[in-house]
């Protein structure tokens, strides 16, 4: 267990402390947290747009992101040679394959904590702005300006507190603001809570919070391709990996090979929550259940390819 | 009588391409023994099989043919494993970790649980010199520094046998020195170690025994005390042994 969590940690520091990371953690949340400002298309809901937005960013920047990690951790560790040096220890190639996924999969998760909680604030920023709008009181913006203030300042200030983590305790500045910007968006959800009209736990009950397990399901669906790249990434150099992920992904959402790759659609419930949709636990389950298979189908595939790579 | 640290025999590897054509015969019938306690020396020119003999005993290569056995176990076995330490070529480490953090994660992998990995590190990083820069990521090292902390991540178990692979590489002579006197210091408290290296005179002060390279065969070996006795020139005996029995005029 503890060779288990050295590795794996060792990855997930690695996927958060690249400034690719921080880039995309960055984009993706104020993707989400602006997306209400573009109020002219709102998909005939108030909400929609925020809320597709919080499951686009997750999907895309959240899927760069963890392939990105995942090829560094696999591929990029044998060509630098520190695979080399970690499997000279008592470390099965099993348990490091594995290992090394796991990590990817535990900076993944705060990708999904911070897009969780930005989109569940965001898409209530939209609605309520809307309500407000609609009712007269906010003549042009239809946007409650707590919401936005509250996650668009404290993303903001999350990266400025990593910054100032770096000059004053030489911390890293990239891992720092990853994790910030993930723990700033829970945060900005309930400092927003105050200033909501209802009362704090009215405002609370009124928010989607379906939105949370959709998106987990969105990322359980994700994590199939975060495995497929590391197994991938133990034969093939970056480029050829992030090609083939990328064709494996177009091919899941038009022509799915159910026994190698998940068909997005099964995970892109969103379209289930449009018009106070609840959320279909049921489906939900079956999408985890899949891509808890195929996730262990693709750790296998690598820990294979890794028991017969020789490592120069 | 305990079995040999390290039996190696008839040991070959081929190098493939995709098509699986073979493209160099990196080691061709290799015969070796360490015995414990030995610090053994690998010698030999550049391209000679040195590096992908100490990677089959580490089981990172397949070998083509022969056999290598590590304290009478398979290279690949985790028992083995257990009981070596591995200093690389090139100080292969994660650029983002501090050299604290480098040495804790090997001690990690090594299964030494958190106190007695935090100990040991906390004594590693004081024994290689790096009190002051343990918590600067091992990015922005140095060559020599990231060598220092490879060396800790080597002996951070407590290992039976050390393979160095190169430990001079990139040291100025003080740094040279410096490991000179830890190979003899850990000899002197029994460890046997594997050692490559091209620095012939550095090789003749720390070994006991040495075995030439070339073309990926063994063109000479022996006892360090019986090469330097049968020489003219005591100070350059390895160094003109090697260049003997590599036929170089």
């Amino acid at each position: 267990m503890r060779r288990f969590l050295a590795l794996s940690r060792s990855a997930a520091l690695e996927a958060l402390a690249e400034p690719l990371s921080a880039i995309l953690f960055l984009a993706a949340l104020l993707t989400v947290h602006l997306a209400p400002v573009f109020h002219y298309h709102q998909f005939g809901e108030a909400g929609r747009l925020a809320r597709e937005c919080g499951f686009s960013a997750l999907l895309v920047f959240g899927l760069v992101f963890a392939t990105a990690a995942a090829v560094r951790a696999v591929g990029g560790e044998i060509a630098r040679g520190t695979a080399a040096a970690a499997l000279a220890r008592p470390v099965p190639r099993s348990l490091f394959f594995c290992a090394k996924v796991s990590g990817v999969a535990a900076a993944f998760a705060l990708f999904l904590v911070a897009t969780a909680a930005a989109t569940v604030l965001a898409t209530y920023s939209s609605e309520v702005g809307a309500r407000l709008a609609d009712a007269g009181e906010a003549a042009d913006v239809r946007i409650w300006q707590p919401g936005l203030m509250m996650g668009v300042g404290l993303t903001m200030c999350a990266f400025i507190g990593a910054a100032l983590l770096n000059r004053f305790a030489r911390a890293r500045f990239c891992f720092s603001a990853c994790v910030l910007l993930s723990a700033a968006q829970p945060l900005a959800l309930l400092a927003a809570l105050p200033f909501g009209r209802a009362g704090i736990v009215a405002t609370a009950l009124e928010m989607q919070w379906p939105i949370v397990p959709a998106l987990f399901v969105l990322a359980c669906g994700c994590s199939v391709f975060i495995a497929l790249a590391g197994a991938l990434s133990v034969r093939l150099r970056p480029a050829p990996v992030a090609a083939l992920v990328a064709g494996a992904v177009l091919l899941s959402f038009v022509w799915p090979v159910r026994a190698l790759l998940p068909e997005i659609g099964r995970f892109w419930l969103v379209d289930r929550l449009a018009g106070g949709g609840t959320m279909p636990w049921g489906e939900a389950g079956a999408a985890i259940s899949a891509a808890a298979c195929l996730v262990a189908f693709w750790l296998v595939a690598g820990s294979m390819l890794l028991q017969r790579r020789e490592l120069p | 009588m305990s079995a040999p640290v390290i039996e190696i025999s008839g040991l070959r590897k081929t190098f493939r391409d995709f098509w699986f054509r073979p493209v160099a015969e990196a080691v061709n019938g290799i015969d070796l023994v360490v015995e414990k306690g030995d610090v053994f020396g690998l010698l030999g020119p550049n391209g000679s099989g040195k590096s992908t003999t100490i990677k089959m005993v580490l089981g990172l290569l397949a070998p083509t043919g022969g056999s290598v056995k590590i304290f009478g176990l398979p290279p690949r076995s985790r028992a083995a494993r257990a009981r070596l330490g591995y200093l690389p070529e090139l100080s292969y480490l994660h650029p983002f970790l501090t050299a604290r953090e480098t040495v804790m994660y090997y001690a990690g992998l090594s299964d030494l649980d958190r106190r007695t990995a935090k100990a040991r590190t906390a004594e590693l990083i004081e024994q290689v010199g790096l009190a002051e820069n343990a918590n600067r990521p091992v990015g922005g090292f140095s060559k020599g520094m990231a060598r220092r902390v490879a060396f800790a991540s080597a002996l951070v178990s407590r290992p039976e046998l050390l393979i160095l692979d190169e430990p001079t590489s990139g040291l100025d002579p003080i740094g040279t020195r410096e490991v000179k006197e830890l190979i003899r210091r850990l000899a002197a408290d029994g460890l046997t170690i594997l050692v490559t290296s091209h620095q012939l005179f550095d090789m003749q002060d720390v070994c006991s025994r040495v075995a030439i390279l070339s073309h990926g065969k063994v063109v000479g070996s022996g006892r360090v005390e019986d090469i330097v006795a049968a020489a003219a020139d005591k100070r350059h005996a390895l160094e003109d042994y090697f260049v003997e029995r590599l036929g170089i005029q």
